[in-house]
């Protein structure tokens, strides 16, 4: 048993992880918890942030905005324990209008860089999730990691020494506002699958972590303010105005909430959820595990 | 038979959604592609009607010109039908159309960013409480202007709401909104995309403005060919339609759409308790935070 453990932790503490983002909180929310484990097992963590998030702010302009975001995304990933961000730089809201092979090839280029054992991809199948850009993100991470194992695509990085990779396994990150996430779509082999992974021990990280966006936080307390005001309600939390502990304790309640929805119907008190694609994905049958059991 | 019965009771929750309230508010916004959208039996009138009869103000959105639908010509195929649809909002009491005038058919090839820009515009002016709209997760849709409001109207509403997006608006007074409330609607029998988590009752005479404003589309479903088909093919079968006897063909095509559309309405009441009604895709005003969506719902109070 002690050798098994020594083991495991032996390959967790090698293990190469590459984080795609369309925006700073997006992946602190859908999957901090994971990636603090994950951390904290060893696990060296590259997290790629897509969009500088120029316009999730209130009074600030968009530069303002995008310098700051910044560096409180960088604070949020260190909480987590990721090793290194890259920031893209795409405006947010816009990608819409990018071409999806240029946001795939520099997806890629990090795929192949990184070399990732496991990768964490915003979910573009996940459905009423309002923030687009995730939808066109998650669709070119996907892109990218099937890509990056094929040397006939981007020859020219073989000249600079990157060669193609195969990333072994595959996390899909969304907001639990799909109605029908939890449904398997289909066999493990052909269709990532529902999963469910506790937190409860990394909670208090991701926590931090999302408390550090204090720029995209108060533009989300703004904005829940706005619409109690205008429909003549209002939060008691925020009588004192928008403060920065009123719009932490609003982030914890967020979290704590998120934590609890993804732990419903488990065994976990504090949860995350994924759709997986593991060993046995893509694999004929008659190679896999899933046929020897 | 055991194993039909246990189907039929654990599908009966799937079909059967609860039946909306009417929120709180009072201007509504409907944004689609075409002059009848609103119209048919994935529409919005009945609900609208409603609407409009507890006092609230609508506008409709007509994205696109309308210029392949019906028989007469691009230009005057517009023509018609926008004043087509005026008489339909008429009809059901809303306020305007707003034409965008978009090239019907399309809009695949315009940027998303400068349909979604108007759409933007639109909601920081009218500020509507309810939006009414295609849903940009349905499946399967052939048609590229429904394919292209859904996307472009997905992201004005994510977009609308924040400060840094169309800073220019600003001058004009205007500042960042989001709706309290989005229907979304799709086309029922295309794939799995699309489901209801919500059916909005209206009654006898809501359902008739609903049909007034169907058959205010003359252009395209005022087809007496039709009407002539359909009797001919019964009378081949030694059948006819008592209500449609001494009917010109005219007279026939009106009353068959007017059952068309009142006999779909039908349809989707049945099961709900009511006659008339429509299924939507409801998202409410915390939705989008799922997270907090329940402690806001616990802790905001009247002002």
């Amino acid at each position: 048993m002690k050798i098994f453990l020594l083991f495991a932790t032996v390959c967790l503490w090698n293990q190469s992880v590459l984080v795609v983002t369309a925006d700073a909180s997006d992946y602190v929310l859908c999957a901090g918890g994971t990636l603090a484990k994950l951390a904290s097992g060893g696990a060296q963590i590259t997290l790629v942030r897509v969009t500088n998030d120029d316009k999730d702010s209130v009074n600030l302009l968009p530069e303002e905005t995008a310098n700051r975001v910044r560096q409180e995304s960088e604070a949020a990933a260190k909480e987590l324990g990721i090793a290194k961000v890259i920031h893209l730089g795409y405006r947010a809201g816009e990608l819409g209008g990018v071409s999806p092979t240029e946001l795939r090839d520099r997806i890629m280029f990090y795929v192949r860089l990184t070399k990732p054992d496991v990768m964490f991809i915003p979910n573009p199948y996940a459905e009423y999730v309002e923030v687009l850009d995730r939808h066109y993100t998650g669709m070119a991470a996907e892109e990218a990691r099937r890509t990056a194992t094929m040397p006939n695509h981007q020859p020219a990085h073989a000249i600079a020494g990157l060669s193609p990779h195969i990333v072994k396994e595959l996390y899909y990150y969304s907001a639990p506002v799909d109605p029908r996430r939890r449904e398997p779509e289909g066999p493990a082999q052909f269709v990532p699958q529902p999963v469910v992974r506790d937190i409860a021990g990394t909670f208090t990280r991701k926590l931090r972590a999302a408390q550090a966006l204090t720029t995209i936080n108060q533009a989300m307390a703004a904005a829940i303010h706005r619409r109690l005001e205008d429909t003549g309600r209002r939060l008691p939390l925020f009588d004192r105005g928008l403060t920065e502990s009123a719009v932490a304790k609003l982030v914890e309640e967020n979290v704590r909430g998120l934590a609890a929805l993804c732990a419903k119907d488990t065994q976990f008190r504090q949860a995350e959820e994924f759709h997986h694609a593991g060993p046995d994905y893509q694999v004929p049958l008659r190679y896999s595990g899933a046929a020897k059991r | 038979m055991y194993h039909a019965l246990g189907i039929l009771a654990l599908a009966a929750p799937l079909f059967s959604q609860p039946l909306g309230d009417i929120p709180p508010g009072k201007t509504f916004l409907i944004v689609q592609s075409h002059h009848d959208d609103h119209t048919w039996q994935w529409g919005f009138s009945g609900f609208a009607a409603r609407l409009v009869d507890a006092g609230w103000r609508g506008y409709f959105v007509r994205t696109t010109n309308d210029e392949k639908d019906g028989g007469a010509g691009w230009g005057k195929n517009d023509q018609t039908n926008l004043r087509e649809s005026r008489e339909a909002i008429r009809a059901l009491g809303l306020t305007d159309v707003i034409s965008l005038n978009w090239r019907n058919d399309h809009m695949e090839s315009v940027p998303v960013k400068e349909v979604r820009a108007q759409f933007i515009l639109l909601l920081r002016k009218l500020r509507p409480d309810v939006v009414m709209t295609w849903d940009p997760w349905g499946h399967y849709d052939r048609n590229p202007d429904h394919r292209m409001v859904s996307r472009a109207m997905g992201e004005a509403l994510w977009l609308a709401g924040q400060w840094n997006v169309h800073p220019e608006h600003r001058d004009l007074g205007l500042v960042p909104f989001r709706p309290g409330r989005v229907y979304y609607t799709f086309r029922s029998d295309y794939g799995k995309g699309h489901g209801y988590n919500v059916a909005i009752e209206f009654n006898d005479a809501q359902m008739r403005r609903k049909a007034d404003a169907y058959w205010a589309h003359k252009n395209v479903f005022n087809t007496p060919d039709e009407a002539k088909r359909i009797r001919e093919a019964l009378a081949v079968r030694n059948l006819a339609i008592p209500e449609l006897a001494g009917l010109s063909d005219e007279q026939a095509i009106e009353r068959i759409r007017r059952w068309e559309i009142e006999f779909a309405s039908r349809e989707t009441a049945r099961n709900l308790g009511v006659s008339f009604a429509e299924k939507f895709w409801m998202v409410n005003e915390f939705d989008g935070l799922p997270g907090l969506k329940d402690y806001l719902q616990k802790k905001a109070v009247k002002r």
